[in-house]
């Protein structure tokens, strides 16, 4: 059903930019980090993220609706 | 033979020869548990015991403090958060708490850090049909991950493996490719249980357990081989029943939480030979009062427990609750003004205010001291000296309006009402009335915190058996070798599945046997976990006749679950068809265990105390106590209270209300005194 109403996207699929982060990861030794926005328990988080072996090396809470900025978020800042 | 159980803060060593019962206590070394045990080994003597039993918690300590090692856990791909998720059970007191997180998710404390969580693309159907084959190379990429990182083992618990495990043992071989020679745990051999959740955490609980205990059982046995033993080096498991080494470490999972377990192994055991089959055992320690039931001579078994709230393992182990109330149990006020007593604990370093080792907190132990429970220079055999004036001063530290008496005595009735509400609550839970049931109290302070409830609980008797302070290492000696096996195979109860069922035992008992060798005086009991169709929960060890299995065999089965079914839940649903889910085999080898000599009777002099003692603080007003000897008792005696009976490690007090004898093996068994009237 889902498929007449909602057939699958043509174009290309979305991408996250991730922000590459000099250094070397404490896990695995690779020089793969990136930051990058991640939804996980508690929230949206900005993350510095080892691309090799997936361990976290930083993280901090970031909007609270992620990628969707609101008028709050703004006049907070 | 020689039995060591090793605690947080003490270990304790028991050795028997001869009939004769001899004891040493240690602290326990963190980071050295080990030497500690050796050490008290030694001082007893190695050189002609039989046999070693250990039982230990540290094991237990280090996935509670998540003092651990580095675990990679390989699972099914899009299932590597199962060890986040659980059950997805809330404890009742978080049902409405948004802000609650389980202990070992990823928001808290995980035991494996979701970066060495990996899912491997394979799958394998609930029939044990591949519906996607193992993609090795896929596998090997995430392992070489894993080896990057320096994981020092590994824990593989895929979906369905327990109905066909083969893809998990190709896995194991992968390991030791990209990653050498680690410990690698497979679901499908230490736990091939259905449910994953369980299983996984079974699993990865047993690789963390092949790390930690691998080393320390050979430091251990070259250890107490240095010092001239020469036997057999047992493990308890968590029923406390008895492993040889070698076999308890190809799966460790089983001895995590052996030592509470010990405590009502002996007490079963002793329980037997004073006739007494029903007990409420309560082992009060340092920091904790464990309590778990007898029932017609037998310990309660539960076939899973629980480290922590929905941190599952599938372990036979005795059903034991632990709360936080012992010796070193902390005097507090709370933001309301109230006393608080416990969980927290002073521990042994620095421990209650009167060691005198730093500690400025109140204890129960500071309490027992002041009201003139305890001898401030006999302490623990007479190795440590108290110092009443630090106890004092700590209650005085309190911040509160009431007077001094009033601290103290609130804050013994208040300790000694939390071990009743755990005693209650036990009750409660299993449906016993206590009034048919005897309370043994054991532990370090067990016999000097349990009498004084009995009048709050209402228990038949307390009995203080023999060396209370050690009773829990007595108890390692006092049970038997077991093994046991089990599968799930979810299987509709009748007639026509008696020859898949009986291919599954006959399986199971072949392995069982090649295990122990050819032993004719071997046992083997045959059981399964049934539900009704529909439930998702089972009723455990229901009885399976002996002897082939046959159509007939499958009717007694599921009459033997109705029976078993409304023994535990009060009612029976006959229409509703039976589903059996587990299937266990149990062997049992008969050990020699500890003998109680009898206590001779008393012929000449009465028995006389050897001092007086005046109480304080724990009634309206000042009483004196007689003090006895335990040496001094014979069988027969007969103590009026309020007396205090003091031995090396332990010290009974009775209240004014209660009378003792002193039976023939030894115990104390301690009645309310009718009106005028001894018990």
């Amino acid at each position: 059903m889902s498929n007449f109403v909602f057939p699958r996207p043509a174009g290309e699929f979305p991408v996250q930019a991730r922000e590459t982060v000099a250094g070397t990861c404490a896990e695995c030794g690779a020089a793969a980090l990136a930051r990058h926005p991640v939804l996980s328990e508690g929230g949206w988080h900005l993350v510095v993220k080892c691309q090799a072996c997936l361990a976290t090396r930083e993280r901090e809470p970031w909007r609270r609706l992620g990628h969707v900025t609101l008028m709050t978020d703004v006049l907070l800042r | 033979m020689m039995a060591v159980d090793v605690g947080g803060t003490f270990t304790d060593v028991v050795s028997v020869s001869g009939g004769v019962i001899r004891t040493a206590k240690v602290s326990t070394r963190a980071g050295d548990v080990d030497a500690g045990v050796i050490e008290g080994a030694a001082e007893l003597g190695l050189a002609g015991v039989s046999v070693f039993n250990h039982a230990s918690t540290h094991g237990l300590n280090a996935i509670i403090t998540r003092a651990l090692p580095k675990v990679g856990f390989l699972t099914t791909l899009g299932h590597r958060d199962m060890l986040d998720a659980g059950r997805c059970w809330r404890p009742a007191a978080a049902l409405t708490d948004p802000s609650w997180r389980r202990s070992f998710g990823d928001a808290a404390r995980p035991l494996v850090r979701r970066y060495l969580r990996r899912g491997i693309r394979e799958r394998v159907k609930s029939d044990g049909s591949v519906f996607t084959p193992l993609d090795e190379a896929h596998a090997r990429a995430e392992l070489r991950v894993l080896a990057q990182c320096g994981v020092q083992g590994v824990a593989i618990c895929l979906l369905n493996a327990y109905i066909n495990g083969a893809h998990e043992r190709r896995l194991r071989e992968l390991v030791c490719e990209e990653l050498g020679a680690i410990p690698c745990s497979l679901s499908s051999e230490i736990s091939p249980l259905a449910k994953e959740y369980a299983r996984a955490s079974t699993t990865v609980v047993d690789a963390f357990m092949k790390i930690i205990y691998g080393d320390y059982a050979r430091r251990l046995d070259a250890g107490l081989r240095a010092e001239g033993f020469s036997g057999q080096l047992n493990f308890a498991d968590c029923t406390a029943n008895l492993i040889p080494a070698d076999d308890a470490m190809e799966a460790p999972f089983r001895v995590v939480f052996a030592g509470p377990a010990a405590g009502t192994m002996g007490s079963a055991h002793f329980g037997r030979l004073i006739d007494e089959p029903n007990l409420l055992c309560a082992d009060v320690g340092g920091t904790s009062c464990d309590i778990s039931v007898v029932i017609a001579g037998q310990p309660f078994v539960n076939t899973t427990f629980e480290l922590e709230h929905d941190l599952v393992v599938n372990a036979l182990s005795n059903d034991i609750s632990s709360i936080g109330a012992g010796g070193g149990s902390l005097v507090a006020i709370s933001p309301s003004g109230d006393i608080t007593v416990g969980p927290g604990s002073a521990g042994a370093v620095p421990g209650p205010a009167c060691y005198g080792r730093g500690g400025t907190k109140p204890t129960m132990t500071d309490i027992c001291l002041l009201a003139g429970l305890l001898d401030p220079d006999g302490f623990a055999g007479g190795k440590m000296k108290l110092d009443p004036a630090l106890a004092r001063r700590a209650f005085e530290a309190l911040d509160t309006p009431l007077s001094f008496e009033h601290r103290v005595r609130y804050a013994w009735d208040i300790g000694l009402n939390n071990i009743a509400e755990g005693i209650f609550n036990i009750a409660i839970k299993h449906g016993i009335d206590l009034r048919d049931y005897s309370l043994m109290a054991f532990g370090a302070a067990g016999p000097l915190l349990l009498p004084a409830l009995a009048d709050l609980i209402h228990v038949k008797c307390v009995i203080v058996p023999p060396h209370p302070g050690l009773f829990s290492a007595l108890g390692l000696l006092s049970a038997d070798q077991a093994y046991s096996m089990s599968r799930s195979a979810y299987t509709i109860l009748s007639p026509a599945a008696a020859p898949g069922i009986a291919r599954i035992y006959a399986d199971m008992e072949a392995r069982l046997r090649r295990r122990l060798g050819e032993r004719a005086d071997i046992g083997i009991v045959r059981s399964f976990d049934g539900q009704l169709m529909g439930q998702t929960w089972e009723t455990p060890f229901v009885p399976v006749p002996a002897g082939e299995l046959t159509g007939a065999s499958i009717e007694t089965m599921i009459a033997n679950f109705h029976a078993a079914y409304a023994a535990r839940n009060g009612n029976r649903f006959e229409a509703i068809p039976v589903q059996g889910v587990t299937y266990r085999l149990s062997a049992v080898l008969r050990t020699e265990k500890v003998t109680y000599a009898a206590l001779p009777e008393r012929s000449g002099s009465p028995l006389e105390p050897i001092g007086t003692s005046v109480l304080r603080f724990l009634g309206d007003t000042e009483e004196t106590a007689r003090i006895y000897s335990r040496d001094d008792l014979r069988a027969g005696d007969v103590i009026a209270g309020p007396a205090i009976i003091r031995e090396g490690l332990s010290t009974t007090y009775m209240t004014r209300n209660q009378t003792g004898r002193v039976v023939r093996h030894g115990a104390i068994v301690i009645r309310r005194t009718r009106q005028g009237v001894p018990a």
